[in-house]
């Protein structure tokens, strides 16, 4: 077995040690979709937004994989410095070790993905269902690289939790499908169009090529900048 | 004061000093949710359910600001229990060991957590101010003040029990269902079945008191309120001495 393989393991091992970590990143999907869909739409008309009761419920599903996935991506990258510059000195390499810890994110970002969709599924039927595993998808991994970015950025996790949940905010409820003034600068948030996948995926509705190539560059584009955080923080700094 | 008391609470403060990035979220987090959530809600009119069978009609908007204000209040105090916490376990039982007394320590951590409660309610209340002037405004202090000691002792708990990934996850997710869905009147009238058991109930109950009616009406809220930051302190102070070792097992 390689070491990449191995390390992811460990990785994966090492955000789900405590046993609870496991049971809340299945429960919170559930939960959040379960309670948010039932008034995200009201919500949504209260703000002036446009979101239906049904593309409500999809767009839960994102909001707990996004936020689930930028909290742990963040966690991943700032208590790990020391432990992951160990590792690399001792052989991994930097790009290795970062390569790991984004198969690792991805891997819990795919259980939470997984969930929520499952429960979005039950509950209110995916007229898409590719789309909308896609789309779910494209939320955690697109979270997964503000949180390393923050994560590489703030090592003091009140301040990079804190962070997190700032652009978390901004995100969900600055975008046009939640407020009827942000349709200009909404546009250009970092989960706008995977989120016209997800409510389109909801609805049964085709997407537009423009949202699968937005969703496609932003999500890669994460996924490089994640990379990049992790591979910073595992660099071994040479001595002055 | 003991000399002991007063350098760690020195000491605590100075650690969140040193993270000047906090501070500036703290203000800046709620003035943006609190304002941009205030200014985009529409003025859809709304009749809820005050305490004492009081009814009132308002708008949406209306029902925002004090709302979020108080949802900031509880996330911010709650993570600065989680952290709080969590500096106290990695750190204070050496502290203790070197010669502090434990009483001390634990004295210190829960001083910097409710000045760290105040300023979030300062910043939030002043915000809230800028859109919002409620009926009254000491229920309404007094639901954000208990809405921050008591999220700040819950936060505390879960900061001591879980891994701070696992208590971060969990802080999210009870403040955003406890205040942000179960209690909150923009989605409910009248409180739901169930939601006397979240701790949100009593201080949502309070809060909207205080912004709607000119006479008080939440004693009873306010009791519950007080029994539950009791018994979340008493939690808290348990838990805070055997993290710094003062135990007897």
């Amino acid at each position: 077995m390689s070491a990449f393989v191995v390390t992811s393991g460990s990785y994966v091992r090492e955000q789900l040690r405590a046993p609870l970590t496991l049971a809340l990143l299945v429960a919170i999907p559930v939960f959040f979709v379960l309670i948010f869909a039932s008034v995200l739409g009201e919500f949504s008309r209260a703000l002036g937004g446009t979101l239906q009761a049904r593309s409500a419920t999809a767009i839960s599903a994102g909001w707990a994989a996004a936020l689930l996935s930028g909290t742990l991506a963040y966690f991943m990258v700032s208590s790990s410095r020391s432990a992951d510059r160990r590792l690399a000195l001792a052989g991994l390499g930097p790009v290795r070790v970062a390569l790991s810890r984004i198969a690792a994110a991805l891997a819990l970002g795919a259980i939470v993905t997984i969930v929520a969709f499952l429960t979005l599924w039950v509950r209110s039927g995916i007229g898409h269902p590719w789309h909308g595993l896609v789309a779910i998808f494209a939320f955690a991994a697109i979270y997964i690289g503000i949180g390393a970015v923050v994560g590489a950025l703030v090592s003091d996790p009140l301040g990079g939790s804190l962070l997190v949940l700032a652009v978390f905010s901004v995100d969900a409820f600055s975008g046009p499908q939640m407020s009827s003034a942000a349709s200009g600068i909404g546009t250009y948030l970092p989960t706008y169009h995977a989120a016209n996948l997800l409510i389109a995926a909801g609805v049964g509705d085709r997407s537009p090529l423009v949202d699968w190539r937005g969703v496609a560059l932003i999500a890669l584009g994460a996924l490089g900048v994640a990379l990049a955080a992790f591979w910073l923080s595992a660099r071994v700094r040479s001595p002055r | 004061m003991s000399t002991g008391l007063r350098a760690a609470t020195r000491m605590a403060l100075r650690d969140q000093r040193r993270r000047p990035l906090v501070s500036i979220l703290i203000v800046l987090v709620p003035a943006y949710v609190i304002l941009w959530s205030v200014a985009e809600t529409k003025p859809t009119p709304r009749t809820i359910a005050l305490p004492g069978g009081v009814w009132v009609t308002t708008t949406m908007r209306a029902l925002h600001g004090p709302g979020m204000a108080e949802l900031m209040v509880a996330f911010l105090a709650a993570l600065l229990g989680v952290f709080v916490m969590r500096s106290a376990l990695e750190g204070d039982r050496r502290l203790v060991l070197a010669g502090l007394p434990a009483h001390d320590a634990v004295l210190a951590r829960i001083t910097v957590l409710v000045a760290a409660t105040v300023a979030a309610v300062l910043v939030s209340a002043g915000i809230m101010a800028m859109i919002f002037t409620p009926a009254s405004w000491p229920p309404v202090i007094a639901a954000l003040m208990l809405t921050g000691l008591i999220y700040g002792a819950i936060g505390a708990l879960i900061g001591a029990l879980l891994d701070k990934l696992a208590a971060t996850y969990l802080i999210l997710f009870l403040v955003m269902v406890d205040l942000g869905v179960v209690q909150s009147p923009m989605f409910h009238s009248v409180p739901v079945s169930a939601a006397w058991l979240l701790p949100g109930y009593p201080l949502d109950r309070l809060l909207y008191d205080g912004a709607f009616a000119h006479r008080f009406h939440a004693t009873g809220a306010l009791l519950l309120a007080l029994g539950w930051l009791l018994a979340a302190a008493l939690a808290v102070q348990v838990v805070l001495r055997r993290a710094v070792g003062l135990t007897t097992g």
